[in-house]
């Protein structure tokens, strides 16, 4: 039922209205915090998890953050369903398969979102439109401190945030960015680029993030350290980093329109054709067509598409998604036909719009 | 440090032994630890089987047997899941997450945030700090010194009090 009405409308974070949209799809920071006394969830067992969730979940009751939320238990859900949830960038690979005791409270606009009992207790999420990592550190630290209110926090003055993994203690913080870098991967300088990127200590992931392959010329790019520098530092230094890959991606635009503008101009058309024109379209072929047409549209060689249409598009083309929105699951051939149908109406309302 | 068997040589062999649950420490050079038989191979073949232990000298036998007070987990349970047991697990096994967190993020000390209640700690332990060099100051008639710290201490009360 909850994930039919979220189906039906799309996270605030896809609206495209941030700085640097049409390159900077969002800016996402996670935090991860355990409670002192409780083995962590890896090690834990049931009657731990449990006690671990009603203590979380009454301290999220007493925030003024989670007001307008949906609480949803993982261990309920069909695979389809947590399909849709991860699609959606809601929880994590690892928590879409986790069982009993593992919830998902998330805030209805999609901006701020909690997973309780995922490899910690708590992994705290805020996502932003565009280059907006400032304002989605800001708006965590505050839910972090109305937590730390009613919660006890594993916390070492030496170590900081103590978590399950190594790879998180200090700040227990993750700051990322998804990036669309169609030029950079065009013109193949994508590989150096994402090279000096690990150099500089961040590290560059697919779509849904770890484990996962880049698609449709999209990359998200996070910090790879937590104990050390502090939240602050972090978060600027990603910024920093991602606004010079903002820079290198429009000069690379440029150079290819000048160089190759017939080229460019084919690939973005080719794309634009099928898009519009296709009965049956699988996940990949879309996602790749759609990365090009966003790349056409925003160096204004196709028709106008709202950022937001596009953003959208990305995401309810994605199986699952088109699954809930039937309410059933379906045959991949009713899939494509539904994927190609659903695209063809969403741009055509676009243009008349 | 000299081993602590022959005092002499300097002690390279870093060994904590378990007895009655008691942990003691022994700091011993190399040629004295194999007499003691706590090393049965040359260390270099050693360092390819413990992995992470090694690094903080401790042998992997040796290392398995510690357990975590709370979660009761031992290290070696927590090396193969690469998931750390509870917070407590931080301090038990310090000896081998130090060098391990220094590899991962280059750094030992976290700067950043601090649940709020630690973070008044730090200012008061501030304040209390500052109020106790400003009565050695005023002691010595050192009255610009001292109203620039008491100003100090004014602007960390007040930052407290908000």
């Amino acid at each position: 039922m909850i994930l039919g009405e979220m189906a039906g409308s799309s996270s605030y974070w896809l609206r495209g209205d941030g700085p640097e949209a049409t390159i900077v799809f969002s800016s996402r920071v996670r935090l991860a915090r355990n409670l002192k006394e409780f083995v962590f969830p890896p090690w834990a067992q049931s009657s731990i998890l449990k006690s671990v969730a009603e203590k979380v979940l009454k301290a999220v009751k007493k925030t003024i953050y989670f007001k307008d939320v949906y609480y949803i238990e993982i261990g309920g859900l069909s695979p389809l369903e947590r399909d849709f949830l991860l699609e959606r960038h809601l929880i994590s690979q690892e928590f879409s398969k986790g069982g009993e005791e593992r919830f998902l409270v998330v805030e209805k606009k999609e901006i701020l979102s909690l997973m309780v009992n995922e490899e910690d207790h708590l992994r705290i999420q805020t996502i932003f439109s565009g280059l907006q990592l400032r304002e989605a550190w800001d708006l965590i630290n505050k839910v972090d401190d109305a937590l730390e209110e009613n919660i006890d926090y594993a916390f070492s003055p030496q170590w900081g945030y103590l978590t399950a993994c190594s790879t998180n203690t200090g700040t227990g913080m993750r700051a990322s960015c998804m990036l669309h870098l169609p030029a950079l991967v065009i013109s193949g300088k994508i590989n150096e680029l994402l090279k000096e990127i690990s150099k500089l200590g961040l590290v560059a992931r697919g779509l849904y993030g770890e484990g996962t392959e880049a698609q449709g010329d999209f990359f998200q790019v996070s910090n790879q350290v937590t104990l050390g520098p502090s939240e602050p530092q972090i978060i600027d230094n990603v910024g920093r980093i991602v606004r010079e890959v903002v820079n290198q991606e429009r000069r690379i635009r440029e150079v290819l329109l000048k160089r190759n503008k017939v080229q460019i101009e084919d690939e973005v058309g080719r794309a634009y054709g099928i898009l519009t024109h296709a009965h049956l379209m699988d996940t990949k072929t879309a996602m790749n067509l759609l990365s090009r047409m966003r790349l056409g549209v925003d160096l204004n060689l196709l028709p106008k598409v709202e950022t937001s249409v596009l953003n959208e598009l990305l995401f309810l083309i994605t199986s699952a998604h088109i699954q809930i929105k039937e309410g059933k699951t379906l045959a991949p051939l009713f899939r494509d036909e539904l994927r190609a149908k659903l695209i063809k109406e969403r741009l055509n309302e676009s243009f008349k719009g | 440090m000299l081993c602590q068997i022959c005092g002499k040589k300097e002690a390279t062999f870093h060994f904590k032994e378990i007895i009655n649950d008691q942990i003691r420490e022994l700091h011993l050079c190399e040629e004295c630890a194999r007499k003691k038989s706590f090393l049965s191979q040359p260390f270099p073949l050693a360092s390819l089987i413990g992995g992470l232990t090694e690094e903080a000298g401790i042998p992997f036998s040796v290392a398995s047997q510690v357990r975590c007070p709370h979660c009761g987990l031992s290290y070696e349970q927590i090396r193969e899941k690469g998931k750390i047991g509870c917070s407590f697990c931080y301090q038990t096994f310090k000896d081998y997450l130090i060098p391990l967190l220094e590899r991962i993020h280059g750094h030992t000390h976290h700067s950043g945030k601090a649940p709020k209640e630690l973070k008044m700690d730090e200012k008061e332990k501030e304040i209390h700090k500052l109020r106790r060099e400003l009565e050695e100051i005023v002691k010595k008639e050192e009255y610009e010194k001292a109203a620039k710290i008491r100003d100090k201490i004014r602007k960390l009360e007040k930052e407290e009090n908000k």
